[in-house]
């Protein structure tokens, strides 16, 4: 593409030549040098995760392990204790993500593709109620738990991620159901088939990647939490995030190989989620803008 | 049957996600607004109207180093990653290999609680690789003005590939005609990016810029499992004021007074946020 740039402007291109490589130059630098802050500390949590422990607790540590061991994995397969949080951790989690998808893409496909009173107040409130700040929100829906009869339950724990979790996914299926154009279900309509149906028919299948990558999205967020797991989970029904806050950091003297160890398994199925979502990255993080 | 108009269908869809909205966010918002008017404790039931003392209290002394930590916090753990991200933005759009963006991704996606976890062993006095590095004995954690540093540091290193991520896709809708253009009329890198790619990056940088600084301004999961506030309330932020107010101290009258005067500012940021999003 610069071909018949250079072609026609000759002499530009001898000009540029030097800065171009020196800022080529440039960028691998930054790229260097943030990247060994980014990447070193993940680096170091694998090697930990894999170092004996007298040597993990020797100082000043070696950099590079001199020897390996699994022996920390294979701890953590044992502990049963860690399986019941696992298990907490995975089910509190898949029933956010198919909760959040079901209710808000309804709402979003409201937002989407009807115009009616309200409907630009009501995308303000949600987009906003992303951002009110949790530890107060958890402070009365701790006392609501409570009156409810709720509190330390599942019930507890997926209804407070919901409140995040909603607002997410209704930002991100709007977006969704806005690519899928209204011709389409115009013309289902002319066909004679009910809103209803064009709804679960047409514009659901259409829109099925981005059901899913709003699941995962909320799945992600909903594993991650550690507030509302902490303080509205009662120990039977904690999640990981908490757990393993509870197991390791009370002691006397950390197991660090151990923890990191953990967290390295507790980072996997998030990482692998994200393999799948880079490309709704973007859209998915901003939560869309308010269009329309 | 009669049949329902558009405006009708769409609230119907709407209810389930409506009721849940009312349910789970707007009425404990309210209610935590109110109660910062009341005395009440977490544990025993009953509560009685104080007025305006929470607040009293808390502006005759408590607000004030919470806001100050929680400023110094956000500002930092904004302002830091923000250049990291930018600059890193910039280096990858000049045409470097597509998997370093997805490399440079990990510790954001690794949970918030792994990142504390990583970063409380990487600091650690006795046998942490910082000290091991530096030749150092510090307790990073452990006085107010290291602590302070490192839980910034930390939350700068979860959130930069975010702004990566985003600035990068700001940059990449830029056209590059612009820069072709500026450059066949002898402008020299600098010149380019202040001329080309700030205008243009405009909209994109202070919408993330000031979502980052929102969540920042209510994060709690790092500092809260880094330092616990401490030492001696140096990381103390208005998220984990209220959280211990709430349930270390068990009073809720308190807590949501505060609670109340946070949201307060937070609403300020939103309007704006919102007013940006809106343009």
């Amino acid at each position: 593409m610069t071909v018949t740039l250079s072609a026609s402007v000759p002499t530009a291109r001898t000009r540029r030549r030097s800065p171009v490589n020196r800022s080529r130059v440039a960028a691998w630098i930054a790229v260097v040098v943030i990247g060994l802050f980014g990447l070193a500390p993940i680096y170091w949590l694998v090697v930990t995760a894999l170092t004996p422990d007298d040597r993990a607790f020797s100082f000043p540590p070696s950099l590079i392990p001199t020897e390996i061991t699994f022996e920390h994995f294979t701890r953590l397969a044992e502990n049963r204790q860690l399986f019941q949080y696992l298990a907490n951790s995975v089910i509190v989690s898949v029933i956010t993500a198919i909760l959040s998808v079901i209710v808000s893409a309804y709402m979003a496909y409201a937002f989407s593709k009807f115009r009616y009173r309200g409907r630009k107040s009501l995308m303000h409130l949600v987009l906003a109620s992303q951002l009110f700040p949790q530890a107060l929100l958890l402070v009365t829906l701790y006392a609501l738990f409570s009156a409810t009869g709720l509190l330390g339950s599942y019930t507890a724990l997926i209804l407070s991620f919901t409140t995040f979790t909603l607002p997410l996914c209704v930002w991100m299926l709007k977006g969704i159901f806005d690519t899928v154009p209204s011709t389409l279900m115009e013309a289902a309509a002319i066909d004679g088939a009910s809103r209803w149906r064009t709804l679960h028919t047409i514009a659901l299948p259409l829109a099925a990647p981005g059901l899913i990558a709003a699941g995962l999205f909320a799945f992600v967020r909903a594993w991650n939490d550690f507030v509302f797991a902490l303080t509205l989970a009662d120990p039977a029904r904690q999640t990981l995030p908490p757990g393993l806050v509870h197991t390791y950091l009370g002691e006397f003297q950390t197991a660090w190989p151990d923890l990191m160890a953990a967290s390295f398994v507790v980072s996997l199925p998030v990482i692998a989620a994200f393999m799948f979502l880079q490309r709704y990255l973007v859209g998915g993080l901003t939560a869309g803008a308010v269009k329309g | 049957m009669r049949k329902l108009t558009n405006g009708q269908f769409a609230w119907l869809l709407m209810a389930p996600g409506v009721a849940l909205f009312l349910a789970i966010i707007a009425y404990p918002l309210v209610a935590a607004l109110v109660t910062g008017f009341f005395e009440q404790s977490l544990v025993r039931p009953g509560r009685t109207f104080v007025g305006l003392a929470n607040f009293a209290d808390l502006l005759g002394g408590d607000f004030w180093p919470v806001l100050r930590n929680t400023l110094v916090f956000t500002l930092g753990a904004t302002v830091i990653p923000f250049l990291l991200g930018y600059v890193l933005a910039l280096a990858l759009n000049s045409g470097l290999p597509g998997f370093l963006r997805g490399l440079f991704l990990f510790p954001w996606v690794i949970p918030g609680v792994v990142v504390s976890f990583l970063w409380l062993w990487i600091f650690n006095a006795n046998y942490g690789v910082l000290n091991g590095l530096l030749g150092t004995e510090i307790s990073w954690l452990g006085q107010p003005g290291t602590a302070m540093a490192a839980v910034i540091v930390t939350k700068t290193w979860a959130s930069f590939p975010w702004m990566m991520v985003m600035l990068l896709a700001g940059l990449q809708t830029m056209p590059r005609e612009l820069h072709e253009a500026a450059a066949v009329d002898g402008a020299g890198a600098i010149r380019r990016f202040r001329s080309v790619t700030v205008p243009h990056m405009k909209g994109i940088a202070g919408i993330v810029f000031l979502l980052e600084f929102i969540w920042n301004f209510q994060h709690f999961d790092t500092i809260y499992v880094l330092t616990g506030g401490g030492p001696a309330g140096a990381t103390k932020t208005f998220a984990v004021a209220v959280y211990d107010t709430a349930f270390k101290g068990f009073d809720l009258g308190h807590a949501t007074a505060l609670g109340g005067l946070w949201m307060v500012l937070l609403l300020m940021l939103m309007v704006l946020y919102l007013r940006k999003e809106a343009s």
